[in-house]
């Protein structure tokens, strides 16, 4: 909300430097946005009356003025416009000004003819015909009147003020008004609070003459005021109130229109002005909507409404949409002879539904949504009057048309001063808290612990002794809040098992040398189309948001290697040569799509590695290493992931769960990303592991005996998975074998073709005695054997 | 050949005197005590001694026989320490060059920062509790005391998924999953990812971080805000930082309250970083509402509490000093590897 702190001088006395005033404000809960001093924006600018204009002897087209600037000597500019005639008074630009264009005007020589300065245009002065009549023509602003030579132009202008943006919060419609604003301005300063006394006088007659009004919905509309003026007489507003409605935003449009604009801004009450010729059967008919009824808004929208909207119609047709914005039919026009004068309450969460259904967003629906004061209708009204009576704009007619459904009772709260103090940890005596609430216009009384508060309708926000408490704090002030540990039970905090886990696997990952991203939950909804997965596949169905910020950021991951792949794809970018990344975020798993429930959120580790070094092996180990962690059994197998090379791809099962997909990327899906180097990337998923429990570590005694190491080379078709001979080994080895490790395994020359060599060493050793030859000799032909069915023979 | 043992034991040890490494001295120890030495060669002419003279011989020879073998572990040693003297010389380092180091990677700012705050939290008998990020309406907005078309629902522009389901706009959802499982005394926090439809510029992501505080029990006051929030700001900002309350609004809260700290980098005199106020806004509080107690069947007239959001992206920029936001979500290794 921009108010004009001169407005704001009108109904309350301000006796600090603005930014005072504007600190104070923020501690009393109206955060500032901005404070705009208007004089700023020009210096030095003053009125000069030209006395003298001579050609200038170098140039057909410019001329050398002598102007009167108020001193003892003219001085001497040289202007290219050719509107300047002596005795006309112009603004002139001195040595050493500012113009709010952001040019800086200095003394020089213009084709050798000294020029102590420049006269400016109205564009010059940024101004148009709403600030100054005459701004737009081309040429030097010729000034109305005769103002004294060497006025400030600000003066002239109105240009010595400022502009408050006061944010206003949720919970105090009551200040979307100067009025409410100076209000609190009176309670923070402590100096006197005086609103417009609204008085004019009538010229008899009858409303009733000219105007009938039904509301048949009191739950939406509960009252509406209508009055009525005649013989209107269109004009343009006085300076002082295009100037406040134009600090607060809005443009000039004419007396009448201005009236109402400005007394919204003032009260914080919309009103509306129809014109009466346009109202049908000079009825007013405040109804819901007919089903596909249609109205032309002013701003020549065409709207079609439905049921669940108010709408103020004549007798046949919609002439405004409730709250919102006028018909175009009923405005006013320059020729309006008589109006009706509308100021109404409807509530908000239908003004609310309806400006959001038909994308409408006014100043009026603003102040509706947020909620009007039911009391200030008739108030607001007869300021309108107020205005159109002090300038001469109309004749006012007798009568009121009140259509209200019984007027709400004060309310009256009843609070205890000991459970203020206890919710806010102070002993502020009750008599200071009786002075604040009056002070704040909520009228208090004291009795014993009892605060006894009759709430102002215009502060609809307090219901609670927890709102008091607040109204009683902001006023006494935040800096009496002192910290103090919080009493009560010592309590042990903790974790759940899940952040648990999550720690423990990030401390494993970091200590690997990984390094963690964070990435969005959401991706673009093509993001996942280089991972080549099915369109069958459940990461497919994705959830959508209805209303994302754009493509890129519309649909909810269901998987993490899209993001990771993009990272990786920006680190190689970069130049970065290498890097070992994870990322623990969740996948959005829904149960049904469109979503009946909320999704599954599923907990998953990705990691993406690249550069020397890395291969399918390193990443392996890496998911090895975090499953072991997690404490479950789980078998490695060959993985059809897409987006994985076939032959590098592998998942880790766990009884009939996939726990972990890795291996290197598809050349592919690596192409799609600009990946340059090969990645290796794996998901991993964390929900699933999380059940499964660390066991404890229980001790075994250390070995007393020696122990013996023998190196088996095998000779065995290169397709063999070597997991399988390592399988093989473990069985047949039995309770001797403490160990078994691949040293060496090569394919190439020595080798036959097709074939390749593996070498392990075994460690054998007993718990119970030194093993003898004998117990080595058996225990090495009986794995030999086994490898040797399997097809596996000993290399000579 | 008692003479004759004199002149062998004084040419050994002449000779062990000259003798310039321990191959020497090893030929030395053979030629004159090995089995076909000099000393063994005389004692193999013990038997033309007259018995008398023997045992005497013996016992000389036996003298003469140590003495050298003394000498000879004596040099032996002297050269052993004196070789190993030279080897550890050859072996010296050169130490200015940087030591080799097996890389250890790092967490995200983001989680650096909100372990630093589980650890202040749970030290001060916080439970840290998780919600889901896709929520539902109710727990999102009507429960904390935000009805539909309420027009606190401005406040924060929501990413919808359904009619009734949306991406949690603030961690305070939350709040209402925890006191509907549990009853007081409550101390716990929940951090998380949270949603608003803003435009991505250095200041704003659509994605963000809050870590929620909520406190109900008997006889919470504000002060026990004020002061939980002040030791949790002088953790993360250092010890002499201040804490400011200012008046603000939030639904769920009674009184409410922006919560400032003083700036981190001027110390509160103004700066570029504090835009020249000396203060830092990083989260907003209050006192629980009492609608919001009442909606999760807490007695208000029983119970107190109090409630926190903080902004975990901006208390991760302010405190390391990032410029820019986007770079918490670009993840550039040279970026990360900061931290």
């Amino acid at each position: 909300m921009k108010v004009s702190l001169e407005q704001l001088k009108t109904y309350v006395e301000i006796n600090v430097p603005v930014n005072e005033l504007c600190d104070r404000m923020v501690m009393a809960g109206f955060e500032v946005e901005e404070i705009i001093n208007t004089a700023e924006t020009m210096e030095n600018v003053v009125v000069g009356k030209i006395l003298e204009i001579t050609p200038h002897e170098n140039s057909d087209h410019l001329v050398i003025c002598q102007l009167d600037i108020g001193e003892n000597e003219p001085v001497q500019i040289v202007t290219g416009a050719d509107n300047v005639f002596v005795g006309a008074y112009v603004p002139a630009a001195l040595h050493n000004s500012k113009l709010p264009n952001g040019m800086n005007i200095k003394s020089g020589k213009l084709r050798g003819v000294v020029s102590n300065g420049m006269l400016c245009s109205g564009e010059e002065l940024k101004l148009t015909e709403d600030d100054y009549e005459g701004a737009s023509v081309y040429g030097i602003l010729i000034l109305k009147g005769e103002p004294k030579p060497g006025t400030d132009m600000r003066d002239i202008l109105g240009l010595n003020d400022w502009i408050i943006d006061f944010k206003i919060t949720a919970n105090r419609p009551d200040c979307q008004s100067v009025l409410g604003i100076a209000r609190e301005i009176g309670v923070v300063l402590g100096t006197e609070f005086k609103p417009p006394v609204p008085t004019y006088k009538t010229v008899g007659d009858d409303i009733n003459n000219y105007m009938q009004l039904e509301v048949k919905n009191y739950d939406i509309c509960p009252r509406y005021v209508g009055r009525f003026v005649k013989n209107i007489k269109i004009a343009p507003s006085p300076d002082w109130m295009k100037r406040a409605l134009k600090a607060s935003g809005m443009r000039p449009i004419n007396n009448i229109v201005d009236i109402t604009n400005f007394v919204m801004l003032e009260t914080g009450q919309p009103l509306h002005a129809f014109d009466y010729r346009d109202i049908k059967g000079g009825k007013i008919i405040v109804r819901n909507a007919a089903e596909g009824e249609k109205i032309t808004t002013l701003d020549e929208k065409v709207h079609t409404l439905n049921s669940d909207m108010l709408v103020i119609a004549d007798a046949e047709n919609p002439s405004c949409l409730a709250g919102i914005m006028g018909g175009l039919n009923s405005e006013i026009k320059d020729d309006t002879k008589d109006l009706f004068l509308e100021s109404a309450k409807f509530r908000r969460d239908s003004v609310r539904r309806t400006a959001r259904a038909l994308g409408v967003r006014t100043e009026s629906s603003a102040r509706y949504e947020r909620g009007t004061d039911i009391m200030n209708t008739e108030y607001a009204s007869n300021r309108a009057l107020q205005l159109i009576y002090e300038l001469g704009a109309g004749e006012i007619v007798d009568g009121v048309l009140d259509a209200n459904n019984g007027l709400p009772a004060e309310r009256e709260l009843a609070v205890s001063v000991n459970k203020i103090n206890a919710l806010l940890g102070l002993t502020i005596d009750g008599k200071v808290m009786v002075d604040i609430l009056n002070s704040l216009h909520i009228p208090t009384v004291l009795s014993g612990d009892t605060l006894t508060c009759r709430i102002p309708s215009f502060r609809d926000d307090i219901e609670y002794m927890a709102d008091i408490a607040e109204e009683v704090m902001r006023i006494y002030g935040y800096d009496h809040i002192v910290g103090t540990p919080i009493s009560g039970a010592v309590l042990r905090g903790t974790v759940t098992p899940e952040r648990a886990l999550d720690d423990k696997v990030k401390k494993l990952l970091t200590s690997n040398g990984m390094y963690e991203i964070t990435t969005y939950s959401f991706i673009g909804s093509h993001a996942i189309d280089p991972l080549n997965i099915p369109a069958d596949d459940a990461r497919q169905a994705s959830i959508k948001i209805l209303n994302p910020l754009g493509d890129e950021y519309s649909v909810m991951r269901t998987q993490l290697v899209s993001s990771m792949l993009t990272v990786v794809g920006l680190n190689m970018n970069r130049k970065n040569s290498s890097a070992r990344l994870f990322e623990i975020s969740k996948r959005f798993m829904p149960k049904a799509l469109p979503m009946t429930e909320q999704p599954s959120e599923l907990k998953t580790l990705s990691m993406g590695l690249y550069g020397d070094g890395e291969d399918f092996y390193t990443l392996k180990g890496l998911v090895e290493q975090v499953i072991e962690l997690c404490g479950a059994k789980v078998t490695y197998e060959r993985s059809d992931e897409p987006y994985l090379h076939p032959g590098r791809a592998a998942k880790a099962v766990m009884g009939d769960k996939t726990v972990a997909v890795f291996g290197e990327v598809h050349p592919n899906t690596a192409e799609k990303y600009d990946l340059s180097n090969k990645t290796y990337v794996a998901e991993v998923y964390l929900d699933m592991l999380a059940s499964s429990e660390t066991p404890l570590v229980i001790y075994s005694p250390l070995p007393k005996f020696p122990a013996v190491s023998r190196d088996l080379a095998l000779l065995c078709e290169s397709t063999v998975p070597v997991g399988d001979l390592l399988d093989i080994i473990t069985k047949a080895g039995g309770k001797l074998l403490e160990n078994v490790s691949i040293f060496d395994i090569y394919e190439g020359a020595q080798i036959p073709e097709g074939k390749k060599s593996v070498a392990f060493n075994l460690t054998l050793r007993s718990a119970e005695a030194t093993l003898t030859d004998e117990q080595i000799e058996t225990v090495m032909n009986k794995v030999i054997k086994k490898l040797s069915d399997f097809g596996a023979e000993l290399r000579r | 050949m008692q003479q004759k043992l004199e002149q062998i034991k004084a040419a050994a040890l002449a000779e062990l005197a000259s003798a310039e490494d321990s191959k020497a001295v090893e030929e030395l120890r053979v030629r004159y005590l090995g089995k076909k030495g000099e000393i063994t060669a005389i004692l193999k002419q013990m038997g033309s001694l007259s018995p008398e003279e023997r045992p005497k011989m013996g016992q000389l020879a036996n003298e003469v026989r140590a003495d050298i073998e003394n000498a000879i572990s004596t040099a032996m040693a002297e050269m052993g320490k004196k070789a190993q003297e030279l080897r550890l010389k050859k072996e010296t380092l050169d130490i200015s060059i940087p030591g080799t180091v097996k890389e250890v990677g790092s967490l995200h700012p983001l989680n650096s920062t909100l372990d630093k705050l589980i650890d202040i939290f749970k030290s001060m008998g916080f439970d840290v509790v998780d919600g889901p990020e896709v929520e539902t309406d109710y727990y999102n907005f009507e429960a904390l005391n935000v009805p539909a078309d309420h027009p606190a629902r401005d406040m924060q522009d929501t990413f919808y998924l359904s009619e009734n389901m949306l991406l949690r706009t603030q961690t305070s959802a939350a709040q209402i999953r925890t006191m509907e499982k549990r009853k007081p005394p409550i101390r716990i926090i929940c951090p998380g990812r949270v949603y608003r439809s803003d435009d991505v510029d250095a200041t704003h992501s659509p994605v963000f971080h809050q870590v929620e505080g909520l406190v109900v029990d008997k006889g919470i006051t504000m002060c026990d805000l004020k002061g939980t929030l002040e030791t949790m700001a002088k953790e993360i900002y250092g010890s002499d930082t201040k804490v400011k309350f200012r008046p603000s609004f939030f639904p769920f809260t009674e009184p409410s309250v922006e919560v400032d700290v003083s700036c981190s980098e001027c110390g509160g005199k103004g700066c570029r970083v504090c835009k020249g106020s000396g203060w830092i806004e990083i989260l907003g509080a209050g006192m629980v509402h009492p609608k919001v107690l009442l909606s999760c069947g807490i007695d208000p007239e029983e119970y107190s509490g109090f409630a926190f959001g903080i902004g975990l992206d901006r208390l991760t920029t302010t405190r390391h000093k990032i410029s820019d936001i986007r770079l918490l979500f670009e993840n550039d290794l040279r970026f990360l590897k900061q931290f």
